[in-house]
C-alpha cells in the first residue's frame, strides 16, 4: 500500500483559496433558537404514535408484564428464530427466558463475532433491540452501539421489533440531538455509532413507487412499556 | 463528449416514455416537497440559519476541516487528503489489494460518481456492486445517473422489467414489489461476501469526527456496519462546525429532497466499531478536493460550495423538467449542475450548460441553503463570453452594437424605427416567423417573434398616452 503519510496539499490550497497562510480559529455562530417542543407527555406519546403509523411502523401500547404476549402476538414461535441485542432494558423484564419457556427459539447475539452475527442475524426471522431515544416529532427511533448488536439486530432480519420506555420519547429533533451531540462530545475516543429509525426500509426509486422492504426490515413494531 | 448539449436535449424531448417520466417525477417531487414543508413552524427560518451555517463554515473551511481530522484520528480513523479523483482511486485500490478485498458494496454517492471510481475499480479487476435501488438499475443498464437523488427517475417499470430478466436471469419481475424483492435478494449476497463498504456522506461534523449519511433503503445502514471496512469518500465542503446544527439540516434535507419530514436512517458514525473488541474493523475517510479549492478561491462563485445535494432545483427547473438529466452530459444536472459542473470540470469542456437555463428563479426560490443559482449562472455565462467559449460572434457584435446605441439616444431612436419597420415588413398575422440571419434566425427557429403594434414608448410617452 503506498505511503500516506502527512501530504496536506488539499488544506494549503484550502487557506490559499481564502487569501491566508495559517488558519485561525473563527468567532463560533451564535446558538440557533430552536423551535418550542410541546411539553404535555400524553400529546408527545400521541404524536409519537402518529407519526409511526404515518411511515407504515406499528405502535403497541402495554404493561411490562404483558411485553412477552405482545411480542409472541407480532411473531409468534413458530415464525423463526428471534435475535435480540445486549440490551439492558430486554435483560432487565427477562424477555429472552420467557420467549424461550414459551416455545420460542432465540438467538442471543452477546460475545458472538462479526462473521457469525452477520450470518446468523441474515437468516433470523426478528431482531428485537431497545432504543436509546425516541423521537415523537417524526416518530424516529435512535439506537447506538452503546447496546451491543443493536444496530444489525434492528437492520438485518425482515422483522424488528423496537422496545421504547414512555420516558424515552422526547418531543422534539433538538432534543435528542443535541443529547447524542453531548454523548458524542464525551465519548471522542470510542468508536460509537448511533442509527435514525424511521419506520422500516423503504424505496420510491420505481417510477416513485413506494416498496417497503428493500435492504432493511420490512416490518417495524415499536412496543411502548411504561 | 460526442454529442453536444442541443443535439441530447433534442434527442430527450423526442422520446415521448422519457418525457412522461420526467413530467409525473418531477410534479410528484414538487408536490411532496409544497405539503412537507408546510409541517414546520417556520421554513424560511430555517433556510437562514442553514445558509448561515454554511456561508461560516466556507469561510474557515481551514480551521474546521482540521479540527474534524483531529477527531477522526484520535477515534482510531484513517484520513487521507485527496486533490483529485485519480488519489482517491488509487488510495481504494491499494487499501484493497493490501487487504485482499475483491468486491466492493457501494452505496449511492455522487462524489464518487464524479471521479468514475467504478472505471478504475473494475479496471483493477474489484468489483464495485451499487447498492441503492437506482443506482443498481443504472448499473445493470450501464448508464449515468439522471437526477442526484432519485438516479433512475427516467426509466419506465417496464424498461427495469426487461433489464433485469434480461441482466439477471431470474425470470421477469412484473410489479414494483417484485422488482424491489428480486433486488434485495440479489444484493443482499453481496453485502455479505463484500470485504469493503463504499460510501459517501450528507454531512462531517467537526467538533465531534461525526460522518453522518441520510437514506431510505437501509443500503448505507448495510454498507457501513456488515463489511469490516468502511471507506467515506467526502467533498471537502460537507463538514458543519457543531452537531447540534444538524437538526436545522436533517429537517431541510429530507423535505426538500423527497418530501419526507424525515428518511427511513440516518446514520451517524464515528470511527472504525468495536476497535477495543474485534480486530480488523477500520475507518478510511477521504477528503476529496477534485476542484473544490478553484470554487472556493473565487469569491462570487464559493457558495455554490453550500450546496447539500436534495434536488429540489432540478425538479423546479423548466429545463431539467423537459430534458432530464442525461442529457445535460455531466454528473451533476439541473441547475446546480450548470452551475459546478463548468467549475469542476473546465468551462472549456462544460461551458454550455449556464446556458440552459431560463433564469426564472424557481431554483433560487426552492434552494434549502439559498444559493443564489441564477445569478451564478450569468457570472459563468459572461465568463464564457469572455473566454471566447460561446463562439457566437455575430450576437457579440450586436449586443455591442446595441450597447452603444443604448448611450447614444438619437441613434437609440432612429434604430428602433428600422427595426420596428423591417419587423413588420416580416411578420405575418403579426409574428416573425423566420428572421433571415444568424443570430436573430437561431432565435426564431424554435420561437415566433411577435411584431410590435403602435409607436414607440418614448413617442407615446412624449404625447402623454399611457
Amino acid at each position: 500500500m503506498t505511503e500516506v503519510g502527512k501530504q496536506d496539499g488539499v488544506l494549503d490550497n484550502v487557506r490559499r483559496a481564502l487569501g491566508r497562510t495559517t488558519t485561525v480559529a473563527p468567532v463560533p455562530l451564535e446558538d440557533f433558537a430552536a423551535p418550542r417542543a410541546e411539553s404535555d407527555p400524553d400529546a408527545v406519546l400521541k404524536r409519537f404514535i402518529d407519526e409511526v403509523q404515518l411511515v407504515r411502523g406499528a405502535v403497541h401500547l402495554c404493561a411490562s408484564n404483558d411485553l412477552v404476549p405482545t411480542i409472541l402476538q407480532i411473531q409468534p414461535p413458530e415464525a423463526g428464530e428471534i435475535a435480540i441485542s445486549g440490551s439492558h432494558l430486554l435483560s432487565d423484564l427477562a424477555v429472552e427466558r420467557e420467549l424461550v419457556a414459551n416455545g420460542c427459539s432465540v438467538f442471543n447475539t452477546a460475545g458472538v463475532d462479526h462473521e457469525k452475527l452477520v450470518t446468523r442475524l441474515a437468516g433470523a426471522a426478528a431482531g428485537i433491540t431497545s432504543v436509546d431515544y425516541a423521537l415523537a416529532e417524526t416518530g424516529t427511533l435512535a439506537v447506538s452501539s452503546d447496546e451491543p448488536a443493536a444496530l444489525l439486530v434492528s437492520l438485518l432480519p425482515p422483522v424488528h421489533i423496537a422496545i421504547v420506555r414512555r420516558a424515552q420519547i422526547f418531543a422534539s429533533l433538538d432534543e435528542v440531538i443535541n443529547g447524542l451531540g453531548q454523548q458524542a462530545l464525551e465519548a471522542r475516543a470510542g468508536g460509537r455509532s448511533v442509527s435514525f429509525i424511521t419506520g422500516p426500509s423503504r424505496t420510491s426509486d420505481v417510477e416513485l413507487v413506494l416498496s417497503i422492504g428493500v435492504h432493511g426490515p420490512k416490518e417495524l413494531h415499536v412496543i411502548v412499556v411504561p | 463528449m460526442t454529442t453536444n448539449l442541443t443535439e441530447r436535449s433534442h434527442a430527450a424531448l423526442g422520446d415521448s416514455t422519457l418525457q412522461r417520466a420526467l413530467g409525473k417525477a418531477t410534479n410528484t417531487f414538487i408536490e411532496r416537497r409544497r405539503e412537507a414543508i408546510t409541517s414546520v413552524d417556520d421554513w424560511e427560518a430555517l433556510r437562514v440559519r442553514a445558509r448561515r451555517v454554511k456561508e461560516h463554515t466556507i469561510n474557515h473551511l481551514d480551521h474546521y476541516l482540521t479540527q474534524l481530522v483531529e477527531n477522526v484520528e484520535a477515534q482510531k480513523g484513517k484520513v487521507f487528503w485527496a486533490q483529485t479523483g485519480e488519489d482517491v482511486s488509487r488510495y481504494i485500490i491499494d487499501l484493497a489489494r493490501a487487504r485482499g478485498v475483491t468486491s466492493v458494496v457501494k452505496s449511492k454517492s455522487m462524489a464518487t460518481e464524479e471521479i468514475e471510481l467504478n472505471h478504475a475499480l473494475e479496471a483493477a479487476r474489484i468489483v464495485p456492486v451499487e447498492t441503492d435501488l437506482g443506482e443498481y438499475i443504472i448499473q445493470l443498464a450501464n448508464e449515468k445517473p439522471s437526477h442526484i437523488i432519485v438516479p433512475a427517475i427516467h426509466k419506465t417499470r417496464d424498461q427495469i422489467s426487461d433489464l433485469f430478466e434480461e441482466k439477471l436471469g431470474q425470470g421477469r419481475p412484473h410489479e414494483v414489489a417484485d422488482i424491489t424483492r428480486l433486488a434485495r435478494q440479489r444484493l443482499r449476497n453481496e453485502f455479505l461476501s463484500a470485504g469493503m463498504g463504499i460510501t459517501g456522506a450528507n454531512f462531517l461534523i467537526a467538533e465531534t469526527g461525526t460522518l453522518v449519511l441520510v437514506e431510505n433503503e437501509g443500503n448505507i445502514r448495510l454498507s457501513t456496519q456488515v463489511p469490516k471496512i468502511h471507506v467515506a469518500v467526502v467533498g471537502i465542503e460537507k463538514v458543519i462546525p457543531k452537531y447540534s446544527d444538524l437538526s436545522v439540516f436533517l429537517r431541510l434535507l429530507a423535505r426538500s429532497g423527497t418530501g419526507q419530514k424525515q428518511t427511513a436512517y440516518v446514520s451517524f458514525l464515528n470511527g472504525p466499531r468495536q476497535v477495543d473488541r474485534e480486530p480488523g474493523f477500520e475507518f478510511h475517510l477521504i477528503l476529496m478536493d477534485n476542484g473544490r479549492t478553484r470554487i472556493l478561491a473565487d469569491e462570487h462563485m464559493r457558495e455554490s460550495l453550500y450546496c447539500i445535494r436534495c434536488g429540489a432545483c432540478l425538479n423546479v427547473c423548466p429545463v431539467y423538467q423537459k430534458i432530464g438529466g442525461q442529457a445535460y452530459g455531466w454528473i451533476y444536472p439541473g441547475p446546480i449542475g450548470a452551475v459546478i459542473s463548468p467549475q469542476l470540470q473546465s468551462l472549456e469542456q462544460a461551458g454550455e450548460l449556464p446556458f440552459a437555463s431560463s433564469l426564472c428563479g424557481a431554483c433560487r426560490d426552492a434552494c434549502p441553503v439559498q444559493i443564489n443559482l441564477p445569478d451564478m449562472l450569468l457570472g459563468l455565462r459572461a465568463a464564457a463570453k469572455e473566454s471566447k467559449i460561446d463562439k457566437k460572434a455575430g450576437e457579440q457584435t450586436m449586443m455591442r452594437g446595441y450597447a452603444f446605441a443604448a448611450r447614444h439616444p438619437k441613434l437609440f431612436a432612429l434604430g428602433g424605427k428600422l427595426m420596428r419597420t423591417f419587423t413588420r415588413l416580416m411578420a405575418k398575422d403579426g409574428q416573425v416567423k423566420s428572421a433571415p440571419f444568424a443570430p436573430l434566425s437561431d432565435w426564431t427557429k424554435y420561437r415566433d417573434f411577435p411584431a410590435p403594434r403602435g409607436g414607440s414608448f418614448r413617442a407615446r410617452w412624449k404625447k402623454g398616452t399611457k
